[in-house]
């Protein structure tokens, strides 16, 4: 009981360890905030390819295999394939505005498929909105708008298939779906949305034309591809314009900058991968036995089925095992390759997990976040260190208090456990206010880090900004963007606590003060009580 | 006063002490004899240095007598039929909480701790948390009764920071009471205060007595006090010697 009250009194009387408090409120809130900020970051680089490619990609770049269909039937046949779907990876340019063109990394889709293996539909950004996204608390997203609702519904299901319908025609025309950041002309708001960008024109007789730059409404930009031939070798350039049929956002800053999808038909033609019939090449004919026959026989036709470089896969459970659903899908192709003579090996063919794929990068954050962990824990022995120096101090000026305890009948144990009860006391004030820090500040975390950067804006306008400028010869001093998503991939930092990582960095908060106060305690058990009585 | 016919509290019996300061042993008690009857007020006198402190720690739990050596008996304090030399640390420890009060010259209250609280954290100690609680209540009457009959009922809430010498010192001494300990052991208990303010305190500590039947070992340098005791004995030469008056 004794030990209760003077917990309570001690730390309601005494500033010093308040301080020790407040040190492991810091280094808590560092420890988690980098934990969560870093891990969270990890999550979403490793989670974001299942929404992006799905579970597992078997692709041969480039020139891309055929029977990609008997491939699907295969997959889907198996229970534990959710869906497949095909695809073409391939460069090409992007005639933007004013004729400026950007290289993109393209993707022929085939809509409702592509939407079954990846989360295509949810990515898709113009659609009709119920509610606003939570951040927009006045409402200002246009997609709300209740008289764009028919048009913004069409424009979500062109997306869907990547087909408009042709105004000329009435019939269905081969379209694009650009990523949101694509030529940027939308503006990215402050929670977490967008609007399009309206561009003032000068025309030549000097008059200003506003251009409302919505792409889905009426845009089409030519895009230029360089197909290759069966050998890989490159061919004509061939350029295409398309309308534009949506945007989406995958939360990836850089494939929403880099990324457009196109109609998987459309891409195909351009690229000569469409199912054709084409004269063979000579060379790859046996030379035939006769000498007559070699300049008789004409050269025969072939059918060169379609291909695509890939076949996304997704697998029925959301939470298997990544590497070994790839073995699976390997096993399936094998089959599949078996079958035909003319698509690449299963030993040589790519069958990769999204980790597979960016296993460089998912390793370096790995070790970072790792080594930072590392850096900060041992930052955070310096609590422990203050506690101790603190407790050390403290039990040196209560020797007496210590003696008359003893002399009241208090046991050794007693007496340590004053001390161990008031750095668990300390412990535990330190770490809830660390996390409840921690958790205040990784939820507004983006709002923080724009709140900086705004700051920094502002400073920089601000005469003394310029002024500074001026003296130190600095040049962009003022761009406090510590989160550059072109830096960070993601365009968000993640803003979320693991209640595990928060259970575990509180523990440590905790152990830290009890390690710290353990010494102290110890020497002041041990002290002799008429020493402690007698001490001045 | 004394003699084999009366109930007996505790008895000393050749009780050594030696100290070590580095190489060289300073020995303080060189076997301490002493009956003390139940109920009885024994001053102890002596000069400065002559070890009435150090007695008193031995004979309330603090310290430990030294261990036979060179041929000397075993020393030997004997209270209630049991030898408290021979006690285990945690009997030892159970022994001060329920059989010793302290009291000390310079009170040693704790200063975060109210009046009240400083009076209850001997109970505190000896009955464990749950007892505490469980008792809480008539404890606190208790201490609440001990401190009015010393004239603090007004100051239950304050700290001793805002009290003066003689209000603390019967705060401590409320505070030894409050186990009803079987003996008291004060240790100068009056002086660090006025002869005014002293006298005071030695008739709180006589009616004490006289209403509770405590057993008191008095350390003091002052004649005029001892004589108030029922007893004076003189500690010289690390010895006890029996007399009311000086003995130089
Ligand atoms: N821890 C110690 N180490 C060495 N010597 C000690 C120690 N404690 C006490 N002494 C010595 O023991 C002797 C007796 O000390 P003690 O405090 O018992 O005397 P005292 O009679 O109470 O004196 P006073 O009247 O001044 O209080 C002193 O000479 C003191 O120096
Ligand atoms: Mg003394």
């Amino acid at each position: 009981m004794y030990h209760a009250l003077l917990t309570r009194r001690y730390l309601t009387s005494k500033v010093m360890p308040l301080l020790a408090s407040l040190a492991v409120v810091l280094c808590t809130a560092m420890v988690l905030i980098t934990w969560s900020v870093m891990g969270g970051f990890l999550r979403m680089l490793t989670q974001s390819g299942r929404s992006l490619i799905g579970d597992v990609r078997i692709a041969w770049p480039n020139v891309g295999f055929a029977h990609y269909d008997d491939l699907i039937t295969r997959l889907q046949s198996d229970p534990e394939i959710e869906a497949a779907t095909p695809i073409i990876e391939t460069f090409g340019m992007l005639t933007l505005l004013e004729n400026r063109t950007d290289g993109v990394l393209i993707r022929g889709v085939d809509g409702p498929s592509f939407a079954r293996v990846t989360n295509y539909a949810e990515t898709l950004w113009w659609h009709p909105l119920e509610k606003p996204l939570s951040k927009d608390q006045e409402g200002l997203d246009v997609r709300l708008d209740t008289h764009n609702r028919d048009l913004l519904a069409e424009i979500y299901q062109d997306g869907l298939r990547l087909k408009e319908t042709d105004p000329a025609t009435g019939g269905l025309e081969s379209s694009m779906v650009l990523g949101i950041e694509v030529g940027g002309w939308n503006v990215r708001t402050d929670w977490g949305g967008y609007y399009p960008r309206v561009q003032g024109i000068a025309s030549a007789a000097g008059a200003i034309q506003n251009r409302n730059l919505f792409m889905p409404r009426s845009g089409a930009l030519p895009l230029l591809v360089v197909p290759l031939d069966s050998k890989g070798r490159p061919m004509e350039p061939v350029t295409r314009t398309f309308p534009i049929a949506n945007e989406f956002e995958s939360g990836l800053y850089d494939i929403d900058k880099q990324t457009v999808l196109v109609d998987l038909p459309a891409l195909q033609r351009m690229l000569h991968m469409n199912a054709a019939k084409r004269l063979a090449d000579p060379g790859a004919q046996e030379p035939t036995a006769g000498f007559f026959e070699d300049e008789a026989a004409p050269a025969p036709v072939v059918e060169d089925p379609a291909r695509v470089t890939a076949v996304l896969v997704r697998q029925k459970n959301p939470n298997g095992d990544p590497d070994r659903f790839r073995e699976h899908c390997r096993g399936i192709y094998a089959e599949f390759a078996g079958a035909h003579p003319d698509v690449p090996s299963a030993i040589s063919i790519q069958i990769e997990t999204w980790e597979d794929a960016n296993r460089m990068m998912i390793e370096a954050v790995k070790k970072e976040t790792g080594l930072v962990l590392v850096i900060f824990t041992f930052i955070s022995f310096t609590a422990v260190f203050l506690v101790f120096a603190i407790f050390w101090a403290m039990i040196s000026e209560k020797t007496r208090d210590i003696g008359v305890l003893r002399a009241l009948g208090a046991s050794r144990a007693g007496v340590a456990w004053v001390w161990l009860r008031y750095g668990l006391a300390i412990g535990v004030v330190g770490s809830i206010l660390g996390g409840l820090l921690a958790w205040g500040i990784v939820t507004n975390i983006n709002e923080i880090h724009e709140g900086i950067h705004q700051s920094g804006q502002w400073l920089g306008d601000s005469l003394v900004g310029a002024r500074l400028s001026s003296w130190f010869g600095w040049r962009r001093p003022w761009n406090w963007y510590i989160w550059d998503p072109k830096v960070y991939v993601f365009k968000e930092i993640p803003h979320r606590i693991e209640p595990w990582k928060a259970a575990f960095v509180l523990a440590g908060g905790l152990i830290s003060c009890l390690v710290g106060a353990l010494w102290p305690a110890t020497r002041a058990a041990r002290m002799h009580p008429v020493k402690a009585l007698r001490f001045e | 006063m004394t003699g084999p016919w009366w109930p007996r509290c505790c008895s000393v019996r050749a009780l050594r002490k030696t100290y070590r300061l580095g190489r060289v042993d300073v020995p303080v008690l060189h076997g301490v004899d002493l009956d003390v009857a139940r109920g009885e007020w024994i001053a102890i006198l002596g000069a400065s240095g002559s070890g009435k402190s150090t007695m008193l720690h031995l004979i309330g739990g603090l310290d430990r007598p030294d261990k036979p050596r060179n041929g000397n008996p075993r020393a030997e304090i004997e209270f209630q039929g049991r030898n408290t030399v021979q006690f285990r640390a945690a009997e030892l420890d159970r022994y001060r909480s329920t059989q010793v009060g302290f009291v000390f010259q310079f009170y040693h209250l704790l200063p975060e701790l109210s009046v009240t609280e400083n009076v209850l954290l001997g109970a505190m100690i000896r009955l464990g948390r749950l007892g505490y609680l469980r008792q809480r209540a008539p404890l606190r009457r208790r201490a609440r009764e001990i401190l009015d009959a010393f004239g603090l009922g007004d100051r239950l809430r304050h700290r001793p920071s805002q009290l003066s010498g003689g209000e603390r010192q019967r705060v401590a001494i409320a505070r030894a009471l409050i186990n009803d300990p079987a003996m008291l052991l004060a240790d100068e208990p009056t002086g660090n205060l006025d002869r005014k303010t002293g006298g005071r305190i030695l008739d709180v500590l006589a009616k004490v007595r006289s209403d509770g039947g405590q057993t008191m070992l008095m350390v003091t340098h002052d004649p005029e006090i001892a004589a108030r005791a029922d007893r004076i004995v003189h500690l010289i030469d690390g010895r006890i010697a029996e007399g009311p008056g000086d003995p130089a």
